[in-house]
């Protein structure tokens, strides 16, 4: 058999740069998972929040006392981390499990993108999904309020900062995680069943851990626990919660990278072997 | 070595099973057949070209790069994988669009290429439906349509023409025969040594993950000519089309394998893959599928892979 030598040209130069082309894919992933569960979650997460917010600072601005705390009382409750975990796992849960499961994945990594700009723009999507739906709710809520004139600008202006700072903590954090859970399995179901029982047990579990112990720092590890207490000293409140607000914070943070970077490091290892 | 693609004693391992065992061979320009039975290692092959896996020994380059990565090199490679798995939610539109926009297309680019190669695999009517929609044949050609898109130097195609009515057959075929006419080098994997005969004389035989053959096609077509070959059909009307197949000279027996399944023993398998889409054009069959049943070809890689080496 004789071979001639190919001649190969340069390579054609991409017209668009990274940034672009990670963009390209993490829009096609939000357009994804925007089905009608997440929808349907994202709604009941606004309703739930704007009107308890809506209607809480509405009576205290009946009797002049509408403070920054005023537009803490959703945020109070464990049901909004919780609503948080059910939007992480529905947009979350199949992000690298599935193109991994089915090996779609392929189609996008035969392409010339790195394995980075992949993972970041699994991140947006996740993410972007994650800040409508923490973060949202208590702007659309201050909004009204601002619109009818219960509280001054200035307090309102804080209390979407304090919305802002608390939204994407737990953003960062819920990213991370379910990154990091989709990436060890090929299956959603199994990655979101993870999500779950991860925050849940830990929720359980630190508290527990806490008391037979005695040892206060366990409780850290709770992480329903770390975003209330962020939440109460966001909107100046000294919550019931034994850890330092500000730890707390840091330790939600530092989760949110390292889940995010154990995802990006179990990819890297990841082949696509098929049946 | 010279090639464009060069595998130099490629192994892979999955776990303790060998998916290519020392695998040696030099791709040259052109269309150059990949062939071997199921299990033989083209898929591994092919994922490994694809930047997929990683080798777990020997060397291999497509275009003079390291097959493993995501390099910019990529640009010039297109790829068509086996599986039928694709971003099902999108359009046929918009899954092209996407890719080339992942690409390094800008939008208006992007999107008018697309546009130009859904016409070219000739599923302009079905655009803008949904993947999830698509039948098995449409979904080979959208992937090879993302493949195409992009006017890639090197195209890798595993198993393109697996599920595809004879008529599309024939069309990808004449397809694939003109972007090899255009520059483009092509690599095409099949267990069925007919389809890629029609491509190319320029075949690389694997079995148990080592080339065990490598050059012309005649005359390793010559050992499997001499034995019955089996092809598996699919049809509403299994009868009316075994009537018709039945008249053919090369035709040994017809059987009824299920409901609306024939198996169909011939002796000239190249006959009967040539014949095949002008006799449901011109009787108007409903065809569905042709699989080659591929027990004669495994045969004759046995006989390769044992006696040859």
């Amino acid at each position: 058999m004789s071979i001639s030598a190919p001649r190969y040209g340069a390579a054609p130069v991409a017209k668009t740069g990274r940034i672009h082309r990670a963009l390209t894919i993490a829009h096609r992933e939000f357009n994804r998972r925007s089905g009608v569960g997440t929808v349907a979650v994202v709604t009941l997460t606004y309703l739930a929040i704007t009107l308890v917010l809506t209607i809480n600072t509405s009576f205290a601005s009946l009797t002049g006392t509408v403070t920054l705390a005023t537009f803490e009382t959703p945020y109070s409750s464990p049901a909004w981390p919780f609503l948080m975990l059910i939007v992480a796992t529905s947009v979350g849960a199949g992000g690298l499990a599935e193109d991994v499961g089915n090996r779609s994945i392929t189609l996008y990594l035969s392409r010339p993108i790195r394995l980075i700009d992949y993972l970041a723009a699994k991140s947006a999507a996740t993410g972007t999904w994650l800040v409508i739906a923490a973060v949202g709710p208590g702007l659309a809520g201050l909004a009204v309020v601002l619109v009818l004139g219960w509280a001054p600008s200035s307090l309102v202006l804080t209390g979407a900062g304090a919305f802002v700072a608390t939204g994407l903590l737990a953003c960062i954090f819920f990213t991370g995680l379910a990154l990091a859970l989709s990436s060890l399995t090929t299956r959603a179901l199994y990655a979101g069943v993870a999500i779950f029982g991860v925050v849940l047990s830990l929720e359980i579990g630190a508290p527990l851990v806490s008391g037979i112990t005695g040892n206060t720092s366990v409780a850290y590890a709770s992480p329903i626990n770390d975003l209330l207490s962020v939440a109460q000293s966001a909107f100046g409140i000294s919550g019931p919660y034994a850890t330092d607000p500000a730890t707390s914070a840091v330790v939600l943070a530092l989760s949110g990278v390292f889940f995010a970077v154990f995802a990006g490091w179990r990819m890297s290892r990841v082949e696509v072997v098929g049946e | 070595m010279t090639g464009i693609v060069d595998a130099d004693s490629v192994t892979k391992r999955y776990g303790e099973v060998l998916g290519l065992n020392g695998f040696s061979a030099t791709f040259p320009p052109g269309i150059t057949g990949l062939v071997g039975p199921n299990g033989a290692g083209k898929s591994t092959l092919f994922r490994l070209l694809a930047g997929q896996l990683r080798c777990d020994a020997g060397t291999l380059t497509l275009l003079g790069f390291p097959a493993w990565g995501q390099g910019e090199f990529r640009r010039r490679v297109g790829y068509c994988p086996e599986h039928a798995s694709l971003f099902d939610w999108m359009t046929g539109a918009d899954f092209v669009t996407t890719l080339l926009r992942v690409d390094g297309f800008p939008r208006a680019e992007a999107q008018e290429r697309a546009l130009r190669a859904i016409e070219t695999v000739g599923l302009t009517e079905a655009r803008d439906r949904r993947l999830k929609a698509y039948s098995k044949g449409m979904r080979q050609r959208i992937k090879l349509a993302q493949c195409i898109a992009h006017d890639p130097q090197l195209i890798l195609l595993d198993e393109p023409l697996n599920g595809v009515d004879p008529v599309g057959r024939a069309h990808l075929s004449a397809l694939l025969r003109q972007l090899s006419a255009t520059g483009h080098h092509l690599i095409v994997s099949s267990h069925v040594l007919y389809e890629v005969e029609r491509l190319t004389d320029q075949i690389v035989m694997i079995a148990h993950g080592q080339a065990i053959a490598q050059g012309d096609l005649h005359r390793i077509r010559d050992l499997i000519d001499s034995r019955p070959h089996m092809v598996d059909l699919e049809t509403p009307d299994p009868r009316g089309v075994a009537k018709l197949l039945g008249a053919w000279d090369h035709v040994v027996s017809i059987e009824f394998t299920g409901p609306g399944k024939l198996r169909v023993l011939t002796r000239s398998p190249e006959a009967f893959y040539a014949a095949l889409p002008a006799l449901v054009v011109t009787e108007k069959l409903d065809v569905r599928s042709v699989h080659s049943a591929d027990d004669n070809l495994d045969a004759v890689f046995r006989y390769l892979a044992g006696g040859g080496r």
